[in-house]
């Protein structure tokens, strides 16, 4: 046992020699979670504000000049200025000059001073469908403002007290921010993208380069050699979930509001099921341009897609929704979420942590099966 | 002349030839340039769907009437909000969302038909799980537009029946008209988008690591002591990825226009020069990362490091104009900016030349900054 | 006719460290010269300069009649390289190898593919043409990587250490081929630091921390630089430490240097220290031989001669 345990050590301080004499290598294993921290944090906006919109108005009285103004003052619109001919619509579009115009035709005021419906048409770039359907959303709740405004202009300023309304209580984000929604997420992406290529393309190079048929000469147990190579990795990251997670915190202030001692068990599950799947590939390709591209296929695609890092699984087709059931990462998610934002702790968590124990354990199994046919 | 132009030929030939026997030799790499991108197209475009709908919703009915229940069955009845179960208590709710089991809460207040009835000011409440922003803003904006509108009919009812009959009130209608793609149908925009990041993937990398391999192979320095000028070993190495790419693109929108229903508005040789100016940054990134990197490991980690940053900002995934303006700018250095803006024009508004000019010299300037770069780094004679 | 390579002062400086430091020299056509140097003396970076891959600091050369400081292109097109390294692709067969660098030098068609024939046939290939590379053994993918290099015809081949971890039949085979390429009137320069095969070569420079003390022909340098007459010495009772500190102390005994089971004395040539005498200074029976010198005595006299010039540190620190 003992000396089994010096094997390991010896076998992990090797590893280790390996990563410090590439520096460069340590350096993007680094910077990439930051980097991508920040561009995720700063650069993806799930809120869809400032469509770019031209108006037309034929009207041109104070009413309509009012309703422009109400759109325009939402964050939802920007103007990007007045359209003269309604068929110019379909070149601004073209060219990416706006995404929304809004008509307002003659007879406006006239309709409204009349007691009439009024109708004003909204022409929609619709090519997204996600913009446009928030465009959509927030047009109607700014019909509902300009027809309160209206109605009660025409009644003098008497205030007209709603008889009913809906007040919304948001918990956990309140300030509904991108960011607390996506870095938990990133966590898991970038772990999953980095230790899986990191041992996948470090095994397959010693494979390519046949100094692994030399490690099988000496008397190390195939177990003992799958621990040695992956607790350098393990140590690597750990280190990348703190960065992400202080990174989180510092800079676009995600809390922690549950249990820290269930996301570091689910951390490490999680990492030890990753090295794991990248071993298992090293063992399979022993190639690194085939390595890095099952990699891609087996952990960066379905960590993104099917994780519910960014896009809801609910939407999906019935055999993405089961696959997704087999990522990982999706587990990883559901606890770094419920413990940072939720503050939920074992008795919510076990299941997913369960899970991460079970993938782990298989990842960790069947490599080690592998290693054992490769040397037969 | 004509001679050197035979030797020129020769000298390509023999670079393109060599390229395409390594490649098509490992059936593999054939697999990861041609069935891969297939399948990550089918699987992003059937994944990425951002629109919400069927948020999961729990009811604590406390008033127990006919009222209540028709308001909630009005809520429901677009779809955005499903009920999944009710609760005896807010706090009973809310552990549901802790738990993940439902995303929203409806809480309707005992005397809520009472109130109503007496025309008193009756406030519904709505509960949100806000881990996921989007999904909350969906759901919260639902509730309080649709319960927003009933109170506005009803008032709207009641001040007509006290002004009188034949006195209507006012109101402000918008009627939206959908152009391009009317049924919102999200890969529709994305399978473009899709498009073009695949090629980023397909070319960028494979570049990348191919020129890494020959430095650790040595034949990097055997094919710089023949006479070949460095330009032509560029181009050689980057044309066949280049035809890949074309064909990659061609699979993408075929299988777009097939399954995912994506039209095909503007003209195909518009799209296929601008994919072919794109198709030089993309290869031209590939070489320029192989100057810099020692070792296929490094390629790699340098390819995705320009990878996701040039996905994230391109507009592919969300809009540019919803990023902080800080940020923008920086898009403009982006060659997927410029290829997605274009095509997607070009496939979906069906976009003449003079529409998408700004996006084709976009992409011819940065593809000639790069891939200059690229071959002044690979000439520059270092030890 | 001139001179296939004239060098005339070159030398190549990484920020302070001088690799190659004032080195002049002329190879004749159809000659095989042999560069002589321990691992890390210049001789990688001569070759690589006089290839056109790195541009010298000062001095230049003349390879073929171009000059590698402005014409480093014309120099490529006209020389034929074969690293220490395998520089094969091994994936690819080996008429697909060769038909790769043979487009590099702008051949092609029909002209290509018979010429590719012929060379395969002159390197003891012929038939192998659809091999895959790297299922060759080590000799034979050296021999792919020689037809690489000269199937274009160039009046001067550079070889990098080509021999470097083959077997010794081998080596003797691949020096046949560079004898009869020579013959040819193609002109070899060839670095190494087998002692034996630089006997082969017709004039032999020998570098040391990037200078050149030393250049002649095999029997000039070993007239030169280990002169002498010299005995070998096996059997007797002695240990051979002792035996060693006995027979250098003998009058006009240079040095003393061990080899194999026996001893190597190298003698000044105007002692009158004879067979005899040495084999009375050790007791039981004892063998004694005469010798000839060899090209490892000219280049530890020569690294030894440096040491003492520049001090000693500094000379062994580069070898």
């Amino acid at each position: 046992m003992r000396r089994g345990l010096v094997r390991i050590g010896a076998l992990a301080a090797k590893e280790a020699l390996h990563i410090r004499r590439d520096p460069f290598t340590l350096y993007l294993a680094l910077a990439l979670p930051l980097l991508m921290i920040v561009l995720f944090g700063y650069g993806v906006s799930l809120d869809i504000d400032h469509i770019p919109l031209a108006v037309h108005d034929e009207d041109r009285s104070p009413e309509s000049r009012a309703l422009v103004d109400a759109f325009t003052a939402a964050h939802e619109f920007e103007a990007v200025g007045a359209l003269e001919d309604a068929g110019a619509a379909g070149e601004a579009f073209a060219r990416g000059r706006a995404s929304a115009v809004l008509t307002v035709p003659a007879g406006y005021a006239d309709r409204l001073a009349r007691g009439e419906v009024a109708t004003v048409a909204l022409l929609l770039d619709a090519s997204d469908a996600q913009a446009t359907q928030q465009a959509l959303t927030r047009a109607d709740a700014l019909a509902q403002v300009v027809t309160a405004e209206v109605v009660q202009a025409r009644l003098g300023g008497m205030q007209v007290a709603a008889p009913l309304s809906a007040r919304a209580w948001t918990r956990y984000n309140p300030a509904g921010r991108s960011a607390l929604f996506l870095v938990p997420g990133l966590t898991a992406y970038v772990l999953a993208i980095v230790c899986v290529l990191l041992t996948s393309l470090a095994v397959a190079r010693e494979w390519e380069r046949g100094s692994m048929e030399q490690l099988f000469s000496t008397p190390v147990g195939r177990l003992e050699i799958i621990v040695g190579k992956l607790l350098p990795y393990l140590a690597l990251g750990g280190v990348q979930v703190l960065l992400v997670l202080t990174a989180g915190a510092w800079i676009f202030d995600v809390p922690a509001r549950g249990d820290l001692v269930v996301l570091a068990v689910a951390s490490l599950l999680f990492l030890v099921g990753m090295l794991g799947q990248g071993l298992l590939i090293s063992v399979v390709t022993r190639n690194q341009l085939v390595a890095t591209q099952a990699s891609t296929m087996s952990a960066m695609l379905p960590s993104m897609l099917l994780s519910g890092f960014m896009f809801p699984i609910a939407n999906m087709p019935g055999v993405l929704r089961a696959l997704s059931h087999v990522v990982p990462a999706r587990y990883f998610i559901t606890v770094l979420r419920g413990v940072l934002l939720k503050g939920t702790g074992w008795a919510e968590l076990w299941p997913d942590l369960g899970m991460l124990a079970l993938f782990a354990t298989l990842m960790i199994a069947a490599s080690t099966a592998r290693f054992q046919r490769k040397l037969a | 002349m004509s001679g050197d132009l035979l030797r020129w030929r020769n000298q390509l030939l023999a670079v393109v030839r060599k390229e395409i026997r390594q490649t098509l030799q490992d059936r593999r790499v054939l697999f990861l340039l041609v069935v891969a991108p297939f399948l990550q197209l089918l699987v992003f475009g059937f994944a990425i769907d951002l629109g919400v709908d069927a948020v999961p919703t729990v009811v604590v009915d406390q008033d127990r009437s006919p009222e209540g229940r028709a308001l909630v069955a009005g809520l429901l009845a677009d779809g955005t909000l499903v009920e999944v179960g009710e609760a005896a208590s807010v706090a009973e709710a809310e552990a549901a969302l802790a738990r993940g089991e439902a995303a929203a809460a409806v809480f309707l207040p005992s005397g809520l038909a009472r109130d109503l009835d007496r025309g008193d000011p009756a406030t519904v409440q709505v509960v949100l799980d806000g881990s996921d922003p989007t999904r909350s803003g969906v759901a919260g904006g639902a509730a309080v537009r649709f319960f927003g509108a009933r109170g506005l009919a009803l008032a709207r009812d009641r001040l007509e029946a006290r002004l009188g009959a034949g006195r209507g009130l006012p109101s402000v209608e918008v009627r939206p008209r959908l152009l391009y793609n009317p049924t919102l149908s999200s890969p529709v925009y994305m399978v473009p988008g899709i498009a073009g990041m695949l090629l980023l993937i397909v070319t960028t990398v494979v570049t990348s690591m191919g020129l890494a391999r020959e430095r650790e192979l040595g034949t990097l320095e055997a094919v710089r002591v023949t006479p070949i000028p460095t330009p032509l070993l560029m181009l050689g190495k980057v044309l066949p990825f280049v035809a890949v790419g074309l064909f990659d693109v061609t699979l993408a929108i075929t299988a777009g226009a097939w399954i995912f229903e994506v039209p095909l508005r503007g003209s195909l040789w518009l799209f296929y020069g601008l994919t072919l100016l794109y198709l030089l940054t993309t290869v031209g990134m590939g070489l320029l990362i192989s100057t810099i990197a020692q070792n296929q490991q490094q390629a790699f980690l340098g390819g995705l490091m320009f990878l996701l940053p040039a996905m994230l900002l391109s507009g592919t995934l969300t809009p540019i104009h919803a990023m902080p303006s800080w940020l923008q700018p920086v898009t403009l250095l982006n060659p997927l900016r410029y290829y997605m803006e274009g095509i997607r024009a070009v496939l979906l508004k069906g976009a003449t030349t003079g529409d998408v000019a700004h996006a084709a010299l976009g992409l011819a300037v940065l593809g000639s900054a790069i891939l200059g770069t690229a071959v002044r780094r690979f000439r520059k004679r270092v030890a | 006719m001139s001179p296939a390579i004239v060098v005339d002062g070159l030398s190549r400086r990484f920020g302070r460290f001088t690799a190659v430091d004032d080195v002049s020299f002329e190879v004749g056509r159809g000659e095989v010269f042999g560069y002589l140097g321990a691992n890390g003396a210049g001789k990688s970076t001569t070759i690589r300069m006089l290839c056109g891959l790195l541009a010298p600091t000062a001095g230049d050369a003349v390879v073929a009649g171009a000059r590698v400081s402005t014409q480093p292109e014309e120099v490529r097109a006209r020389i034929g390289y074969m690293s220490q390294r395998f520089s094969l692709y091994p994936e690819l067969r080996v008429a697909e190898n060769l038909e790769f660098f043979g487009g590099a030098h702008g051949m092609g068609g029909r002209s290509l593919a018979r010429r590719l024939e012929a060379v395969l046939e002159r390197v003891g290939l012929a038939g192998l043409g659809r091999e895959r590379t790297q299922d060759l053994p080590g000799g034979m993918r050296q021999r792919v990587a020689l037809a690489g290099a000269i199937l274009h015809e160039p009046a001067v081949v550079f070889l990098d250490e080509p021999t470097a971890g083959v077997d010794p039949w081998v080596r003797r085979r691949f020096w046949g081929l560079i004898r009869e390429l020579a013959d040819g009137g193609t002109t070899i320069f060839v670095t190494t630091h087998y002692m034996d095969e630089a006997e082969l070569c017709g004039r032999v420079g020998l570098m040391v921390a990037g200078r050149l003390p030393a250049l002649d022909t095999p029997e000039g340098l070993k007239r030169t630089h280990a002169p002498g007459r010299v005995w070998s010495v096996r059997g007797g009772e002695l240990p051979p430490e002792q035996a060693r500190l006995r027979l250098a102390a003998l009058p006009g005994v240079l040095d003393v240097q061990s080899m194999g089971a026996g001893l190597r004395v190298r003698v000044d040539r105007h002692a009158t220290l004879g067979a005899d005498d040495l084999a009375a200074s050790l007791s039981g029976t004892v063998e004694v031989e005469e010798d000839a010198a060899s090209m490892e005595d000219v280049f530890l006299a020569v690294v030894d001669a440096e040491a003492q010039r520049v001090g000693t540190a500094a000379a062994f620190g580069e070898a």
